[in-house]
Order: C-alpha cells, then sequence, then structure tokens
C-alpha cells in the first residue's frame, strides 16, 4: 500500500505542479536562476537535481507527465514557461514541425561529444540538432514469476485467456496498435486500413482478457501481485524488481520497440542559458550512470558505461545482445494520415 | 412593487431615522432597489452577464467552431468548414459509449434519488435540532479535492487495501480479496458518492417546504401514513425530485475523473472519450463535436426539465 500511496501523491502532485511552471513564468521581479524541466514521471535519480542545483545555484522546477501526449498537447495549447523537456524520438519531427523546439547549440555543451557515436546521428534528428539522448529502453513484456506457470516469451502471452483480469497493457497509441500489428506478423508501420483494422479487432479480443490500460500504475500492481503480465517498460519492470525479486522483463520473440527520449530546449525558452548548463550536468559521465543505475533504463552516454552498475552493464534485458537487438526497431515514423488513421483505431478500441 | 413599497413603509418613515430631507441621491438609490429603473436592472446584471458571455458563452462557441474544423498534421487545426466530425461521431462504433455514459448517469440518479430522498425526509421531518450539523456531514466531501477524494477511495477499496485487508487478514472472512477497482458497480458508487448532496439538497428545499397542516389535515380526513405520502408528500416533493434528478444527471454524463480512476477498460464514459480526444488522440476537432453532441443532450436535458415543472406547477394550482 505504501508503494500506492507514494506513487499517487507523485501524480497529485504533478497535477498540481502543472499549473506552477506557468505562474512562476508570470511571476516578476529579478530574474531568478532557474530552470523549469518538463520530464516523464519517475524518470531521474534523486540526487542529480539536488546535485546540480548546489552545484551551480540555478533552482530546477520540476514538473512531470505519464503520458506523452499530454505533454504534447500543453505545448501545443500554448502552455509556457517549460524550458527543457524529454522528449521521445517519434515526438521530435512533431515538435520541430510546430517550431516548439531551439537547436542545441553544440558550442555551449563541453560534453556532447560522451554520446555514444551509435546515438550521435538518429533518423529523427541527424546530427543532433536539436536534441540531446538522455536515456533510451524498449517495449516489452513485465511479469511476476512467482504467478506464471511459465514465463511468456510472445506477445500472444498478453492475449492468454488463462491470465484473464491480471493483464495490464499500457495506454499509449504507438505502443498498443504497434504491438499488436507485431504480433499479427504485419508490418510495423502498417498504412493499409485492413491492417489496421486487424490489429483493432486483435486489442478488442485483448481488451475483454486487461485489467486497465496503463502506462504509470502497472507496476505497482504487478509489484501488489494485482496484475501478472503487463505490456511494460524496460527500466519501469527492473526498478520493480529490486524490490520484488520475482517480476522479470522479456523482450517477445516476434520483436518489439526501443525508443530513445531526448532532452530538448524549448523554443524561445526564459531560462535558456541555465537549461544548457543542466544538459552538461547530465551528459557527464557520473550523472549520465548515476541516472541509468538508478532508472534501469540504458544510457546512450557513451563515457558513463563504465561507470554503470556491473548488473545493469551486463544484463541483456538493458543491453540487449545482438541477438535480440536484431528483433528491436523504432516506433516508425508515421505520415499525419497514417497517424491518424493509428489513433482512430486506438480509440475505437478503448470506446468499445 | 407595491408590496415592497409597503414594506419600506412599514420600516417607518426615513426621516426617523435620519432626521433629513432624503437628497436627490438617496431617491436615486431606493428607487434603483426597488426596482423602478430599467437601466438599473441592466446595470446590476452585467457583471454576471460578462463573466458568464467571457468564460461559458465564448468557449462553447469556440468549441462549436473548432467541431466543424478538421483535424491536420499532427493535430493542428485546419480552418476548412467539414461536418466529417459529426458523421464519425454518430457512426455505431460510437454508440455504445453513449448508451454506457447515459446508463451510468441513469443508474447514478436513480441510487441518489433512493439513497436521498429518505435522508432528505428525516432531515425535513425528525432532526429540527441536529440539521445543521447533518447538513454540514453531508456536505464535508465538497471541502477536499475531489481528486484527493478519488484517491482515498482507491486506498480504500484497493486489492490491498483497508477492506480487503480487514476482510481477508484481520478477520480472515474471505480467503481471496475482493476486486473492487476497475468495475463498472464502483464506478457508479463514486458518482453516488460525489453526486449524492446534489440530490439531497434540492429534495429537502421542497420536501421542507411542505406545510405540516396539510399532512395533519390528510390523516384527519382518514387517510393512512402510505396513503398521506403518495397523496400529499411525494406530489409536493415532485419539483425537488425533478430538480436533484437533474442536477446529479448532467455533471454524470460528463464526468470522467471518476470513470478514470475507478475504472477499467470497460467502464470508458463520454468524458474520457472527450479527454482523450484533446490529450492523446491529439483530435481537438473529433473532441469538440462530441462535447456539442453532449451540450445539446444535456440542454434538451434541462429543456424537458423546465417542461416537467411548468406542469407540476399548472398541476400545483389546479
Amino acid at each position: 500500500m505504501s508503494a500506492v500511496t507514494r506513487r499517487d501523491f507523485i501524480r497529485l502532485a504533478l497535477l498540481a505542479g502543472a499549473f506552477g511552471p506557468a505562474w512562476a513564468a508570470c511571476s516578476r521581479g529579478p530574474r531568478k536562476r532557474q530552470v523549469n524541466f518538463f520530464n516523464w514521471s519517475n524518470y531521474i535519480a534523486e540526487e542529480t537535481l539536488p546535485g546540480f542545483e548546489k552545484e551551480t545555484g540555478i533552482t530546477v522546477n520540476y514538473d512531470m507527465y505519464s503520458d506523452e501526449e499530454e505533454m504534447f498537447s500543453k505545448l501545443k495549447a500554448g502552455v509556457q514557461g517549460y524550458d527543457l523537456i524529454v522528449a521521445t524520438d517519434y515526438m521530435i519531427p512533431r515538435l520541430k514541425t510546430l517550431s516548439a523546439i531551439d537547436p542545441i547549440p553544440h558550442d555551449l555543451l563541453k560534453n556532447l561529444g560522451n554520446i555514444d557515436p551509435k546515438f550521435q546521428n538518429p533518423d529523427f534528428d541527424p546530427g543532433l540538432q536539436f536534441t540531446v539522448p538522455y536515456l533510451w529502453g524498449s517495449t516489452g513484456i513485465g511479469y511476476n514469476k512467482s504467478k506464471m506457470p511459465k514465463p511468456p516469451s510472445s506477445w500472444k502471452d498478453l492475449w492468454d485467456e488463462r491470465y484473464a483480469g491480471k493483464i495490464s497493457a499500457l495506454d499509449n497509441t504507438r505502443d498498443d496498435i504497434g504491438c499488436a500489428l507485431v504480433m499479427l506478423g504485419l508490418p510495423a508501420d502498417a498504412k493499409e486500413p485492413a491492417q489496421l483494422e486487424a490489429a483493432r479487432d486483435a486489442l478488442l479480443k485483448q481488451k475483454k482478457l486487461v485489467k486497465h490500460y496503463s502506462s504509470s500504475t502497472y507496476i505497482d500492481e504487478l509489484v501488489s501481485g494485482e496484475i501478472w503480465l503487463a505490456q511494460a517498460w524496460s527500466g519501469d519492470v527492473l526498478q520493480a524488481s529490486r524490490d520484488n525479486k520475482q517480476l522479470d522483463y522479456v523482450i517477445p520473440k516476434e520483436g518489439s520497440f526501443i525508443w530513445v527520449d531526448s532532452l530538448c530546449l524549448i523554443r524561445g525558452a526564459d531560462h535558456r542559458e541555465e537549461s544548457l548548463q543542466l544538459i552538461d550536468y547530465i551528459l557527464r559521465p557520473e550523472v549520465g550512470a548515476q541516472i541509468a543505475n538508478a532508472k534501469r533504463f540504458a544510457s546512450p552516454n557513451g563515457a558513463a558505461t563504465k561507470l554503470l552498475d556491473a548488473s545493469l552493464r551486463q544484463d541483456p534485458r538493458v543491453y540487449p545482445p545482438p541477438d535480440i537487438a536484431k528483433r528491436l526497431r523504432f516506433y516508425p515514423p508515421l505520415d499525419p494520415d497514417t497517424e491518424e488513421l493509428w489513433n482512430r483505431t486506438w480509440q475505437e478500441v478503448k470506446v468499445m | 412593487m407595491a408590496r415592497s413599497e409597503g414594506d419600506v413603509a412599514a420600516l417607518g418613515p426615513t426621516e426617523s431615522l435620519s432626521r433629513r430631507e432624503p437628497g436627490p441621491f438617496d431617491r436615486l438609490l431606493s428607487s434603483v432597489l426597488r426596482g423602478e429603473r430599467t437601466w438599473a436592472s441592466h446595470l446590476l446584471v452585467a457583471p454576471t452577464s460578462a463573466w458568464l458571455v467571457v468564460f461559458l458563452l465564448a468557449p462553447i462557441l469556440l468549441i462549436l467552431i473548432m467541431s466543424f474544423t478538421a483535424r491536420g498534421p499532427y493535430g493542428m487545426l485546419l480552418w476548412r468548414f467539414t461536418t466529417a466530425n459529426y458523421v464519425r461521431a454518430l457512426t455505431p462504433a460510437y454508440l455504445p459509449i453513449l448508451l454506457r455514459s447515459l446508463g451510468y448517469a441513469g443508474a447514478t440518479t436513480a441510487l441518489c434519488l433512493l439513497l436521498g430522498y429518505p435522508f432528505a425526509y428525516a432531515l425535513s421531518f425528525y432532526f429540527e435540532e441536529r440539521r445543521g450539523m447533518l447538513i454540514i456531514l453531508l456536505m464535508l466531501p465538497f471541502w477536499t479535492s475531489c481528486l484527493v477524494a478519488i484517491y482515498s477511495w482507491i486506498i480504500v477499496l484497493g486489492r490491498e487495501g483497508l477492506v480487503n485487508e480487514l476482510l481477508v487478514h484481520r478477520f480472515g472472512l474471505l480467503s481471496a480479496p475482493i476486486q473492487f477497482l476497475n468495475r463498472p458497480a464502483t464506478v457508479i458508487g463514486g458518482l453516488v458518492y460525489f453526486y449524492l448532496p446534489f440530490m439531497v439538497l434540492p429534495l429537502y428545499g421542497s420536501l421542507e417546504k411542505v406545510p405540516h397542516s396539510y399532512i395533519e389535515a390528510a390523516k384527519d380526513l382518514g387517510a393512512n401514513p402510505f396513503q398521506t405520502f403518495w397523496r400529499v408528500t411525494w406530489p409536493l416533493s415532485l419539483p425537488g425530485v425533478y430538480a436533484g434528478s437533474i442536477l446529479t444527471f448532467i455533471p454524470c454524463v460528463g464526468d470522467f475523473l471518476t470513470a478514470e480512476f475507478l475504472g477499467g477498460p470497460r467502464t470508458y464514459l463520454l468524458g474520457n472519450l472527450i479527454q482523450n480526444q484533446f490529450q492523446m488522440a491529439q483530435d481537438w476537432p473529433f473532441g469538440s463535436a462530441m462535447a456539442m453532441i453532449l451540450v445539446a443532450l444535456l440542454a434538451g436535458g434541462l429543456l424537458l426539465y423546465q417542461r416537467l415543472e411548468r406542469q407540476g406547477v399548472e398541476a400545483g394550482r389546479v
């Protein structure tokens, strides 16, 4: 129960915090040295921001979201006051198109060279003009070993009637539609209405077995045994497995998605200079390792690798070996029409 | 107007209070306060009207306009007239959610009436001394944020929550915890919890006005308690029943927080759908169309209420 309350309070704080930065931006007076930072919930080491504040005297106003589209709609609706955000790869072209983010001045970042060359030139942002990679991970299945007769290995296990009511699925278009397509053996960037109808029908079948769709609370329920298996993000499960040894994570044999979350500067941010200082701080090997060690996601910071806990560095669930890695792919970039079709398909699943 | 002059006269001549002739300002003020100046009436309602126009009418108008636009790339609005959003909203895919929302709201209203009527009745006829306290207790949940209340319910009803803890571990009455959350019944229970005061207060308002002499007269004329209730008290409380039902039903149809937090995949309601269009799906035009359909439904409900009320008044006069 304590886990539930802790997270609940985080979420309450999130709701209250939603108005904080906007409020702070309105207040007049001598300009404070601060950064308004908008990140995924539960996505930074506890000591990172205090360490930065102590060293620089810059205050960090930290705000969290648990649904990326929610973050995006806030920015789109013109909520002001954020300086620095974390966004996932597929979101970057959108943010660029809408002129929501500014280019990163590379000459002001001493530590940018620490980024692993593999992440220096991603498709969604060649040459890292707008983004600085923060963490990366995969979508797979988190499960409770003690409840399962045999460990899941396939997406089809999330459709297994034996687990009715003990299954949770992520609540976002990309993962639900994407993984359904992968399970059905259809292209992961399906554009044909017939293919998406097939995904919809599969998801409707799964819906009868799903306890709920959740992108943040499923971890607590996995820990408490309320659900047995969950469509999950790697680091979330691996973090929880430190408290509950029965939890494990698997990348299904049909393949799955990896993603990179990146730091982006909001266009015309009030605290640009301080934000760049924070980015540079996060790029330090020891800070990059600190965040990855705490959150159990993989770090794109090459210089941080040797500082990672051996258990993390050698964990095939975090750094998949080549035979697993070849089954992983980035979320496909979707053209606007296809994206709308995907969104509609997911909404049709939810309304039934 | 004649009556208000009478009231003022009953207070006695103003001279006796101030011992001076009323100046032009006094005369103006008293004529304004007595409702003798038409321009003054406009002035007095102006702040409220301005508020309603800016914060109610303008947003609804904006949503109405948005509901006829198209969704562009990445959820941007395309300012091009289209009725496609309404066409989509009225396809069979969205019928189940409409029916479910109306069903939940109807069930909640019925339960609120069932629970609220005896309470309002007791409040009006039995607890004269402790009435204030009981009303305060009824309103107590409103003093906290409804989000805090919902989270408390999660803590109470969760699998590892208070109720299951007591039933399973403390008293050993059950071998396995009951799953309360993510069920339709829990969502309806949550809605009843939130909206019960909206039902009780109008009921109490009309029950309190039922003259005791009518009830005594019914008894004197030989009616048994049931007949007294059914033929005297109940008809006289009908305005409260209508008002309470409307006040409960309308916010219920649009509620999304309760289903979001206490519900599961099968309790997705119209409010959730609309909220999702503005956030996850980035489809503001479709969300707006859904919202307008909801507004139209509720406005229809209100008109129906006014009609019923008018009939009630006419029936009362006969």
